[in-house]
């Protein structure tokens, strides 16, 4: 069998928001770059599965790369929003407590948070609470104003759309297998890449495979570092429960935990997350929910928040934070981001666990600034650092809503009816920049499938439509894994 | 904006019947909103036989009996607009609509919501497990089947007891598929004894009461579930786990009226029923708004859609002539094995259909309709399931005379 | 004496009765209870000495509104035909248009009853 070989200056394995930032800012210099991702679109594994909270930084400890990083992702958020076209809103956030322990804590929480350089902390009071989140529960909390919200996926996306627009090619179901280093004297290292569809060559390898990240280390002969994989799980609730909550609000954190605690937190788009639990688990891609977290979950996420129904239940899911510390040692270690002597220009990322999709761009600049370190970048002229997304229908004024429809006729089409995303959208969700052709893939860019029916009346359609555009037959379209199947036929053929 | 007496929203079986009756009646600014490229609602992909036994005597297919208001509709020249989905109405009765024609506002003197319903989901019952591709609500699955010619899967696993759920497994065994069971989490099931009867006794799909799914399996596409036997607060009991390969798991756990037009709107819901509260002219809080069908309470049998629409109508019309309608301060109660009853409220001044359903199963039991502890009527039944609504036809004299005294509904054991 | 007894959900229409039919020793049938019109009398007799069933199903169309067209029995047929006569009706392929009550299999088996469409599936 022959393979495909392909020759690039740099390879990225990993299409998680930091493979997508690293993607993207390298893609302002003269590089060829790929990047290689074992799933069938971009923030399938933890990047899509997390709170979406842009962290203010008080949680970290002063002088750790995940404070640092994690401050200036998050005060330069809204530049980076405007760039990608992204919705995102500074809701500020609030860390309630009960007893005196709990004051004491959040009193040490401003000042770690001060010394990090987070803006604007405040203790407040009951009344305070009540203003900012009537519904919810406590006696005192920490409050930050510039903690932000945002769909983690859409972000995950843009970025990876907007690298695609500046040059970086991305190839999906491309699982890294081996790698080996042809490393001559007097000659540049060179990566040789064999993944499960083709071969892969480049002088720089970045390493940004999330979960599996000690295993790719391992691939290059670096077998130091084990990534202990602990499952948080979540509700989503009704938009109607995000009528009752505009704040992020958490409980004071335990800091063995290594978590933040059950938290509620109201998605972008007006859901509201209970969650994450924190439970050490053997298998990395165990997504499964089970019965006692979700007992769990409701417990706890009552305490602060007691106006959860079981009504406003559509959905769960589950993460998986990819961390450096055992369950014994607890806690929290810091990012790794380095480049070993045995293994020149090969960056490794590994334990990038939460901040890290706040920080996800200050590291991609950090890898920016190594690579640059041993070569002279070369910037691109026509670097574009404005990508556009898919304009929502739903969101416009009455009139914009008029000139859509006269422009173009599917915007009149309303798909999905739950979140009234129309035919237009979905098309253009369907034609996307990446090209990829999951279903899946066209919740995550449109919210279509997302809303209270979870597709009932629009996934026929979608489905349709897939098919339809993409020339595909029934047992070709795939929900959103391979092997992820939707059918098995048709009915008559 | 375009002005209209009446704008029905949903033309299925519900907003067709009301259409047409408010035509009979006289009423001739109609117009019907519908947001699929057909009239007929959910009946198009209901292929099964079984519908309009009691209003035409007959064995129709729901396709069938769509297409006998369909027809009336078009031979009566009742104006309507389909590929047009309604975004938003308001309490005074304005409404949006869009189509890939263009969004049109209307004012209209009365609306009617006949939206239907949706269909409870994987999320909404909270099954532990993965979340691969193969796990469809039963809805979905007869779409894929009836209306696309999709096969969703070939081992089949259904959750919930359901009608939807039985006919889909009757009907993919027709096409080859294997159902391997249906699993109902209630010591009882929850859809028509005629249908587990002709779908699942006839085909020897096997049906276990009070069992559940417990775990779903399978990282892409669905490879087994756990099924657990529960105990009586539906807890999984431990110990009874057991497990079965498929590749498709159908949910049929359930139908939501669906209102989010009508909480736009101001219209109060009944947490039973999930529809709105409605008085016996089937108008909501909100004056001007009306609603039946499944957006008003889940029905059983289409037929009684048809009826309910069309006792609808005539208040309808009623509300266009005089402008209002009486107030209907008499509540009506029921005791805590009752269900539901819509309406929740009449005036006392005219007869009207109650419609009702049992919380569990009852062997000869009467339905009793009393007013300041005095029996007014009691309907007698051989059996009462939750599964059927029971219809009892309440006329003015069964009152007792210038009381505004609540009406309670309770069933005994006779 | 009346020893044998077997039950009945009656299926022609929603009231669903239970029916009993009880049986001598010799098993004949000897009564017929519980249900609340004649036709429910009549089902309980056929069910035991010819249990029949209608079906309904689906024939593929071609350059048609939908891929598909839904069809149903003009009358119940032996139950043990059911799958033969899925069978015809897997082989058959219509043209668009098709029109409800159209004949497409007429007298499938020769069994006396036959397939109708039940839904219009205008051309595209
Ligand atoms: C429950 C939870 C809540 C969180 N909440 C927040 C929050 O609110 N705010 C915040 O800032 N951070 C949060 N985080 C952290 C944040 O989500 C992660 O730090 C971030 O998503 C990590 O991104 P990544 O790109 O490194 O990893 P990933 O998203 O996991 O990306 C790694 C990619 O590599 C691919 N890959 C793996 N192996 C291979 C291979 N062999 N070949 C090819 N491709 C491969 C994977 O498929 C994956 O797509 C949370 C995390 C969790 C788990
Ligand atoms: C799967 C299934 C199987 C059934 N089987 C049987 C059976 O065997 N026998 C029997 O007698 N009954 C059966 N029923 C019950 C009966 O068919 C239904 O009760 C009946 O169809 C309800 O009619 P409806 O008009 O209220 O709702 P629907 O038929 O659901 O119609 C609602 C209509 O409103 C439209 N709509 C909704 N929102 C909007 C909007 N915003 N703008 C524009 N249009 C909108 C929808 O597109 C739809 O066409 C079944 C029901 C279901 C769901
Ligand atoms: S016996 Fe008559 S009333 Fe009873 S279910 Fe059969 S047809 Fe209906």
């Amino acid at each position: 069998m022959t393979r495909d070989v392909r020759s690039y200056d740099v390879l990225i394995i990993g299409a998680g928001v930091v493979g997508c930032a690293v993607a993207r800012e390298l893609s302002r210099y003269n590089l060829k770059i790929a990047v290689l991702e074992k799933e069938l679109d971009v923030g399938m594994e933890t990047s899509g599965r997390n709170s979406g909270v842009l962290h203010a930084g008080f949680n970290n400890k002063p002088g750790t790369l995940m404070a640092k990083y994690c401050v200036e992702g998050c005060l330069e958020f809204d530049q980076v929003a405007k760039e990608l076209d992204i919705p995102f809103k500074r809701t500020g956030k609030i860390v309630v407590g009960f007893t005196e322990d709990d004051k004491k804590k959040l009193y040490q929480l401003k000042e770690q948070g001060e010394r990090n350089g987070v803006p604007g902390l405040e203790i407040i009071g009951r009344e305070k609470i009540k203003e900012l989140a009537p519904y919810v529960d406590g006696e005192f909390a920490l409050y930050s104003p510039v903690t932000g919200i945002l769909n983690p996926f859409i972000y995950t996306i843009a970025l990876a759309e907007n690298a695609r627009q500046n040059g970086v090619d991305f190839y999906f179901a491309n699982e890294v297998l081996a790698i080996c280093l042809a490393n001559q004297e007097n000659q540049p290292a060179c990566y040789q890449l064999t993944t499960t569809k083709a071969t892969y060559i480049g002088r720089w390898l970045i390493n940004c495979a999330g979960l599996n990240s000690d295993k790719i280390a391992r691939m290059m002969g670096i077998d130091d570092y084990t990534i202990y994989p602990c499952r948080g799980e979540y509700f989503i609730l009704d938009k109607k429960a995000g009528d009752y909550l505009k704040i992020p609000a958490y409980p004071v954190p335990n800091p063995k935990e290594g978590g933040l605690g059950i938290h509620l937190t109201p998605t972008i788009d007006g859901n509201v997350l209970i969650g994450p639990s924190s439970e050490y688990i053997e298998e990395r891609d165990n997504y499964a929910a089970t019965q006692k977290i979700m007992d769990l979950l409701l417990k706890d996420g009552s305490r602060i928040f007691p106006y959860i129904r079981r009504e406003f239940f559509i959905r769960n899911f589950a993460g998986i934070r990819p961390k450096l510390v055992s369950e014994e040692q607890g806690g929290y270690a810091d990012f790794v981001i380095e480049e070993r002597t045995e293994t020149p220009q090969a960056i490794n990322l590994i334990g990038i666990e939460s901040p890290g999709l706040t920080s996800a761009l200050p590291l991609a600049r950090k890898v920016v600034e190594m690579v640059g370190e041993k070569e002279h970048l070369k910037e691109k002229a026509d670097f574009n650092p404005y990508r556009q997304g898919i304009l929502c229908f739903r969101e416009q004024p009455l009139e914009k809503k008029k000139e859509l429809i006269e422009q173009d006729p599917n915007y009149g089409e309303i798909i999905c009816r739950c979140e009234t995303i129309t035919k237009a959208e979905i098309l253009q969700a369907i034609h996307n920049p990446l090209g990829v052709e999951t279903l899946v893939g066209v919740k995550n860019r449109t919210r279509a499938m997302m809303g209270r029916c979870q597709g009932g009346y629009c996934q026929t359609r979608i489905a349709e439509l897939i098919m339809q555009e993409k020339g595909k037959e029934p047992p070709e379209v795939i929900y959103a894994r391979q092997g992820g199947n939707m059918f098995t036929g048709r009915v008559r053929d | 904006m375009v002005k209209k007496d009446v704008l029905i929203i949903g033309g299925g079986p519900a907003g067709l019947a009301a259409a047409v009756k408010l035509k009979k009646l006289g009423v001739e600014s109609i117009l019907i909103l519908e947001r699929e490229n057909h009239l007929g609602g959910i009946l198009r992909q209901c292929i099964h036989d079984g519908f309009g036994l009691t209003r035409f005597k007959e064995a129709l297919s729901g396709p069938e009996y769509a297409a006998r208001f369909v027809a009336e509709v078009q031979a009566m020249d009742i104006a309507y607009e389909t590929s047009t989905t309604v975004l938003e109405i308001t309490a005074d009765k304005k409404v949006t609509a869009v189509s890939q024609k263009g969004l049109q506002e209307y004012q209209a003197k009365a609306i009617i919501l006949t939206t239907g319903c949706r269909e409870r989901t994987r999320g909404a019952i909270s099954i532990p497990g993965t979340r691969p591709a193969g796990v469809y609500t039963a809805g979905v699955a007869q779409a894929y089947v009836n209306l696309k010619n999709i096969m969703v899967g070939k081992r089949i696993i259904i959750l919930g007891s359901g009608d939807i759920g039985l006919i889909m497994a009757r009907r993919m065994t027709l096409e080859g598929a294997k159902v391997e069971a249906v699993l109902e989490i209630l010591p009882y099931p929850s859809g028509l004894p005629r249908n587990i009867e002709q779908c699942l006794n006839d085909y020897n799909i096997p049906l276990f009461l009070s069992h559940t799914v417990t775990d779903i399996k399978g990282k892409a596409r669905l490879e087994g579930v756990t099924v657990s036997q529960v105990d009586e607060q539906f807890k999984p009991i431990p110990g009874t786990e057991r497990d079965y390969a498929c590749d498709t798991l159908i949910l049929s756990v359930g139908l939501i009226p669906e209102n989010e037009l009508a909480l736009m709107a101001g219209v109060e819901l009944d947490s039973r029923t999930k529809g709105a509260i409605v008085d016996e002219n089937y108008q909501t809080n909100i004056e001007g708004i009306f609603a039946a069908g499944n957006a008003l309470h889940v029905h059983d049998l289409v037929d009684y859609v048809s009826l309910e629409a069309e006792n609808l109508a005539e208040a309808v019309a009623e509300y266009l002539r005089q402008g209002s309608l009486p107030p209907c301060p008499i509540l009506i109660e029921t005791d805590s094995l009752i269900g539901y009853t819509v309406p929740q409220k009449i005036s006392g001044l005219k007869d009207f259909q109650l419609s009702l359903r049992v919380k569990k199963p009852f062997q000869n039991c009467s339905i009793q309709i009393s007013q300041n502890g005095e029996l007014l009527k009691a309907k007698k039944m051989r059996k009462a399931l939750p599964a059927e609504m029971i219809q009892i036809k309440v006329i003015k004299s069964d009152f007792l005379t210038n009381e505004i005294a609540n009406l309670r509904i309770s069933v005994a054991n006779s | 004496m009346e020893n044998l007894t077997r039950n009945f959900i009656c299926i022609l229409c929603p009231n669903s009765c239970e029916i009993t039919a009880s049986f001598n020793n010799d098993g004949i049938l000897r009564n017929i209870d519980g249900f609340s019109c004649q036709k429910g009398a009549e089902y309980v007799q056929q069910e035991i000495y010819n249990p029949r069933r209608n079906i309904a199903t689906s024939v593929k169309v071609t350059g048609g509104e939908l891929p598909l067209v839904s069809v149903r029995l003009t009358k119940a047929i032996p139950k043990e035909k059911i799958f033969e006569v899925m069978t015809e009706i897997k082989k058959v392929t219509l043209q668009a248009p098709v029109s409800l009550g159209d004949v497409i299999i007429s007298n499938v088996l020769g069994l006396g009853a036959d397939v109708i469409a039940t839904k219009d599936v205008p051309r595209i």
